[in-house]
Formats: C-alpha cells, sequence, structure tokens
C-alpha cells in the first residue's frame, strides 16, 4: 500500500512539473519532443503488457494508433466533440480492435500471432485509404484551436494531457505486474499449456491483455491528429510506432512495469536528439543497433543487465 | 543540424565551374551574423530521390548569393534536417528550426502531406512559408504569406487537366483512369476526372490499384477491354516501372491514342535509366524541359552546374524537375529581400505578392493563394529514345512539349501504339 502512495506521487510529481514546464518554459521546440516522447512511453508500456508479461508479440502498434487516431478525427468531424471525449473514442476503438485481436488471433501463437498483427495493419490501412471521410489517401486537416487559456498553446496543454496518459498507463502497467492477472500473463508466457493445466482460463487472459494493450495504444493515437493538425494514412500507421514500441520495452526491460519506461525515455529522446543533431538515417541505424546489441548482449534489457 | 550531408563536396566540385560559366561582379565579402534559412527537406523516405536534387539546387543558390555579397550584406546560411518524407517528424523539426535555430525565413518540406502540419504553425507564427511542390496546400486555409515555388496553379485541374484538354483538343472522347491508391495520385484522378467532365468526355474506366503494385498486367488488360482512347495514369516511380514494362509486354490495346499524363518517376534520371526506350510515346508531366520554348536565362548555366555538382553528390544528374525550380525559390526570396530591404515576413509577404520576379524558370508571379498566378506545367511526351544514356535527355527532341499549345515544341505523335515504337 505505501508503495502505491510513491507511486501516486511521483506520478503526481511529474504531471505537476509537466504543467509548470508547460506554464513557464519559452521553448516550443521541448514540448514537440516531449509529446513524441511521451507517446512512447505509453505505447512500449501498452506493448509490454502483451508483448513482455504475456509473451504475444504484437507487430500491430501502428494499427491501434492509427485506429484511436481516425476514431477521434471522424468523431471530431462528425461532432466537434471536446478533447476528451475524443481521447475516450479512441480508447474505446483501441480496445475493441484489441479484443477482436484476440477473439481472432489468440489462438495462434508464436510468429503466426505476429504475423496476423502486422495483417491487421495492413488491412486497417486499407480501410482508411478508401475511406473518403477522414481525408481517405490525401490525408485530413484539422481544425483545432492554437491557443490554450492555461497553458498558452494547444500543443503544451496536449503534452500535459499525454504526460497524464503516460503516468496512468504505467500505473496500469505497474498494478498488471503484481496482480493475479499479471501473474496469469507470467504464465502464460513461460508456459500457456502449463498455465492452462493450472487452471489459468489462458484465451480469458490473453483477450483482456489485447483489449487493455489496445485500450491504451488507441487512447495514445487519439491526440495525434490534434497535435499534427493534420493526419494521413503514414503518419498515422507509421512502422516507427511498431519497430518502437517493441524496441523501448526490450532496450529497458520487458519484465518489470519501469522496463518500458527506461527505453522509452532513453529510446525517445536519442531519436529526437539525433534527428535534429546527426541526421535521421542515423536516427534508425541507431534504434536498429540498439535493439541487436540489447538482444545479443543483454536479453533481459537494462533491468537485466543492472541485475533487477 | 545538417550544414552539408551532399552538400560541400558537390557544391565546392562546381564552385570553380560556376565562376567560369557566370563571372561575378566582385563584391565586398559579406559579414556579421548569418541570414538563416530552415526547411526540413525528405533525404530518406518515399520522397528522397526528390528531395536531394531540390537540397542540391538550394546549396549551389547559397553559393552564389554569398558570392554576390549574402542578403542585406549578411552571408546566407542553410540550416535543415532530414524529415524522413513523414508528416509525424516535420511539426518538431520546425519547432526547432523556430525556437532553438531561430531561423529567418521558412521553407517548407518537399511534398504535400509532410507539409501540411507546418502551414497552421506558419500561420500561427505569422511566419512566411515557401512551399516546396506542395500540392494546393493553402486551398483550405489561404495563408497570406504562403507561397509555392511549383508551377501547379491553383484551380485543382491546371494539373491533371492539361492531359486531358490534350486529349480532347485531338478529338478523343474516351477516357480511362488507372491511379494508385495513395495521395497525390488520387488527387491527379479527381482533377482528371473533373476535367473530362467539364469537357463532356466519358470516362470508360475509372479505377484505383493498391499502392507499390508493381505487376500490372491484369490492371491493362481491364483497361483494355473498356477500349478507351486515352488513358490518364497516376502512379509513383515503383508503379510507373511496372506499367511501362507491362505495356512494353502486353501492349495496351489499338484504340489508344495518349497514355500516360500523372507518372511519376519519368521526372528523374535512375528511372529514364532503367526503362531506356520503353518510354517512347509515353505523354507525360513535366515543370521543365530543355525545348526551345523554355530556354529561359539562365537556365541552360543553372542545368550544367548542376549536372557537376550532381555527379559528385551521387544524386539525379538531370535534375530537371525539381533543381531548377528550388534555385528560383532563392532568387526570388533575394529579390524580395533586396527591394524590401529587411527580413520581415509581413513586407515581403507584401511585395511577393505584388511583384514579378526574374528567374532561371522565367517570370514567377503568385496569385491570391501563392500559388503561380499562371500555371505552366506542361506535358510532353517521349520520342527518339535509344538506350539508357540519360545524357541524351539534355538535347531538345526527347522530351516534346506537347501541352500547353503556347509551349508546344514538336509534334504530338498518335497512336500510342506506333508512337512508342
Amino acid at each position: 500500500m505505501r508503495s502505491w502512495v510513491r507511486f501516486a506521487a511521483g506520478g503526481l510529481v511529474v504531471l505537476l512539473l509537466a504543467a509548470l514546464a508547460a506554464r513557464w518554459l519559452a521553448n516550443d521546440y521541448l514540448f514537440f519532443a516531449a509529446f513524441v516522447v511521451l507517446q512512447f512511453v505509453v505505447l512500449a508500456t501498452a506493448w509490454n503488457i502483451l508483448g513482455g508479461y504475456g509473451g504475444y508479440v504484437n507487430f500491430g502498434t501502428g494499427a491501434f494508433v492509427a485506429t484511436g487516431a481516425y476514431a477521434a478525427v471522424a468523431l471530431q468531424k462528425l461532432a466537434d466533440l471536446p478533447l476528451p471525449l475524443l481521447v475516450l473514442a479512441g480508447t474505446a476503438a483501441g480496445a475493441v480492435l484489441g479484443s477482436a485481436l484476440g477473439l481472432l488471433t489468440l489462438r495462434l501463437r508464436g510468429i503466426y500471432f505476429a504475423i496476423a498483427t502486422l495483417a491487421i495493419t495492413i488491412i486497417l490501412e486499407t480501410v482508411v485509404l478508401n475511406w473518403d471521410y477522414v481525408g481517405g489517401a490525401r490525408g485530413i486537416t484539422l481544425d483545432r484551436p492554437h491557443e490554450d487559456p492555461f497553458f498558452g498553446t494547444y500543443n503544451r496543454m496536449l503534452v500535459v494531457l499525454m504526460a497524464g496518459m503516460a503516468v496512468v498507463a504505467v500505473g496500469i502497467a505497474r498494478w498488471v505486474g503484481v496482480s493475479a492477472f499479471g501473474r496469469a500473463l507470467s504464465a502464460i508466457r513461460d508456459s500457456e499449456d502449463a498455465a492452462e493445466a493450472c487452471g489459468v482460463p489462458t484465451l480469458r487472459r490473453k483477450v483482456q491483455a489485447a483489449t487493455l494493450s489496445g485500450a491504451m495504444m488507441g487512447a495514445a493515437g487519439a491526440p495525434l491528429p490534434l497535435y499534427l493538425s493534420f493526419v494521413d494514412h503514414t503518419a498515422a500507421f507509421g512502422l516507427n510506432y511498431a519497430v518502437s514500441a517493441m524496441a523501448m520495452p526490450m532496450i529497458g526491460g520487458t519484465g518489470h512495469w519501469i522496463g518500458p519506461v527506461i527505453g522509452a525515455v532513453l529510446l525517445g529522446t536519442a531519436q529526437q536528439a539525433v534527428t535534429v543533431t546527426i541526421s535521421s538515417e542515423v536516427n534508425v541505424l541507431i534504434t536498429g543497433l540498439l535493439l541487436i546489441g540489447f538482444v545479443v548482449a543483454a536479453p533481459r534489457g537494462i533491468l537485466g543487465w543492472l541485475g533487477r | 543540424m545538417d550544414k552539408g550531408v551532399l552538400g560541400r563536396r558537390a557544391v565546392l566540385a562546381t564552385s570553380f565551374g560556376a565562376t567560369l560559366a557566370a563571372p561575378l561582379v566582385a563584391r565586398s565579402q559579406p559579414a556579421g551574423s548569418p541570414v538563416r534559412i530552415g526547411f526540413s527537406i525528405a533525404q530518406t523516405g518515399t520522397l528522397a530521390a526528390g528531395g536531394r536534387p531540390s537540397l542540391l539546387a538550394r546549396q549551389l543558390w547559397m553559393h552564389d548569393v554569398n558570392a554576390r555579397g549574402g542578403l542585406l550584406g549578411r552571408p546566407v546560411e542553410l540550416v535543415f534536417y532530414d524529415d524522413q518524407t513523414s508528416a509525424a517528424t516535420s511539426p518538431a523539426i520546425y519547432a526547432k528550426l523556430l525556437d532553438v535555430d531561430r531561423v529567418d525565413l521558412l521553407v517548407g518540406p518537399y511534398g504535400t502531406p509532410v507539409q501540411a502540419p507546418i502551414m497552421p504553425m506558419a500561420r500561427q507564427r505569422g511566419k512566411l512559408l515557401f512551399g516546396n511542390f506542395s500540392f494546393r496546400a493553402n486551398e483550405e486555409m489561404r495563408y497570406d504569406r504562403y507561397f509555392n515555388i511549383a508551377p501547379f496553379g491553383a484551380t485543382p485541374d491546371a494539373w491533371p487537366g492539361a492531359f486531358v484538354r490534350l486529349a480532347h483538343r485531338r478529338g478523343l472522347k474516351r477516357l480511362a483512369i488507372m491511379v494508385a491508391d495513395a495521395e497525390g495520385t488520387v488527387t491527379l484522378g479527381a482533377g482528371a476526372r473533373e476535367t473530362a467532365r467539364s469537357l463532356g468526355m466519358e470516362v470508360v474506366y475509372d479505377q484505383r490499384y493498391p499502392f507499390n503494385t508493381t505487376e500490372f498486367s491484369s490492371v491493362l488488360r481491364a483497361v483494355r477491354s473498356a477500349r478507351p482512347e486515352a488513358v490518364y495514369v497516376g502512379s509513383f516511380p515503383n508503379e510507373t516501372a511496372g506499367i511501362v514494362r507491362s505495356v512494353a509486354e502486353i501492349g495496351v490495346g489499338s484504340s489508344v491514342q495518349l497514355f500516360g499524363g500523372g507518372m511519376v518517376g519519368l521526372q528523374f534520371a535512375p528511372l529514364l535509366e532503367s526503362l531506356g526506350d520503353a518510354v517512347n510515346g509515353l505523354v507525360n508531366f513535366q515543370t521543365y524541359v530543355p525545348e526551345r520554348t523554355m530556354e529561359f536565362p539562365g537556365i541552360r548555366e543553372f542545368i550544367d552546374r548542376y549536372a557537376v555538382a550532381a555527379k559528385a553528390g551521387g544524386v539525379d544528374v538531370l535534375g530537371f524537375y525539381l533543381a531548377p525550380f528550388n534555385y528560383a525559390m532563392g532568387q526570388v526570396l533575394e529579390a524580395a529581400v533586396k527591394a524590401v530591404g529587411s527580413l520581415e515576413d509581413e513586407a515581403l509577404s507584401r511585395h511577393m505578392k505584388s511583384a514579378e520576379f526574374e528567374t532561371v524558370v522565367g517570370k514567377i508571379a503568385f496569385g491570391p493563394t501563392g500559388e503561380w498566378r499562371d500555371p505552366r506545367m506542361v506535358q510532353v511526351q517521349f520520342q527518339g529514345v535509344r538506350g539508357t544514356d540519360v545524357e541524351q535527355y539534355r538535347q531538345a527532341g526527347r522530351q516534346v512539349i506537347v501541352e500547353p499549345p503556347e509551349l508546344v515544341s514538336g509534334e504530338l505523335r498518335m497512336p500510342f501504339e506506333r508512337a512508342r515504337r
């Protein structure tokens, strides 16, 4: 109980710092970079629930991000809903896709499951390409406010929102890690047959994990069109989401809730820094080399390397 | 920050040639803090083939303007980053350009979707934004400090409509439209459709194929069975290669008089080299070709200098489509800063709205939405291409201008089956 209090206090401090920075820091660039890093904290944490705890590798992060993004776009265009409702809609859409993925493909294991998640990305991208209401192949520009009465600009407010979502996502992952639900996922990862024999309702737990993971990814995708003021299929379904959301927990460590946070902050910050210092080609190279390096030299990530 | 990914070596390679080709009047050396021009440019990703020639041309201009004494007596510096051709990357880059690098002038990324997120940011900061070949990017926002260096024009049919108007002028009535299911090509298809409707032409085939398709025999058979007289194609480089090869293998039917229109890739040397004489007969869009009707002051010298730099930098050696326009972008900014006497965005924008600029791609004047007041996309027909040597494209008569009428430089060959032999 005391550790939860400490965690909640830490989360509140993070939120407070984000809000203060948004209110007082002058440099807008930091907020654009912070949005991306915080979004990756949510995505890596969400990926880790199914991939790290449950052992099911999901290559379809882009599909979930895009589902949240396009749910927000459609509802904003249809009813001009306020931001919290758009995020809720993105969360719900991601959860529905997650449960569908669970129901449809969780009977597949290993590489077959991974291929199915890739297939879902391709199917959804084709749907978006042909859905003119949300911009189709051309993409869509969103008319959103530029100012925010409290934080100055709308983007700064989005960063504070994303910081809040990151705290909630990490809190959920922390709870999963210590709950019976999390232990069931760990049992499934180690041996699904043994878990089933021990009375773990494997299919139900896997569907629940996929739904939870999908909901978190959908939530992270919902503010994306508002952050960009525009969205098209290349931005929403970017391969970088799939690669980074997987690389970050593997670099940080998949066995603990803090692993994806460490990976996302380190790799996300490095990617942002390299993009505007050396070149973007090097940015992609760094992700690849770090992933290979950690898989070979430290398969349990930074946490395993530090001996936790 | 990238300050010379391909630039220094390539630009230095041309500096001696530049001095010989265009002797410069000795000017005082620019001094003081540099005038910083910031932009993101695709050096990786799907549009890198166009981003690299654009960058090289700007670097050539930077070299020239600094040799002329810079802007307002200060040296010019380009501050740029690779946006990976991604709309998700560009907002952070432009935030850095504005807030950390504190650039004086802002140029947009190459490509419509990559630029879209930048428009609201530029408007919010009141910055002049010079677009680089974005298609109708300012149509909805109508930002009064936006300008586009591409000669697309403001109306939806100015670019894709040229092919359809050519077909209509030749008495063709049955049009087929086949476009890739992607940004840009869908827009082109819509423009072609709209023009055909306004001219009373019948659209007998109108389908999209999946983006990145490379095998087109079934699509071409479907087109053929509709017996069109003109086929409008909107494709990206890989698809263009697939379509040209499939046409060479199975043909497209004797009814077809004109084929092409919106095939991306045929503007760049690597694909032309790869396709060789299979491009003969195709009618396609271009912005500049070395024909007698497009002999603008300084263009030959620029193309020659660019070729030297491109060879040294490993970039598209022809560079007809983007490079001269990116050099012209620098010329427009240079003339505007000189006329206004400051880097103030509002004053520069006001001047650019009203003035006419002499550039290596001819006279440029901007309309109300920042697009060229007089659009000038041309349709060219590949004629007499032999083998795979791209140097032949430097001669007149290989890409003959067949539209618009005021720039026509040769005879259009029809039907397509005969023209491609």
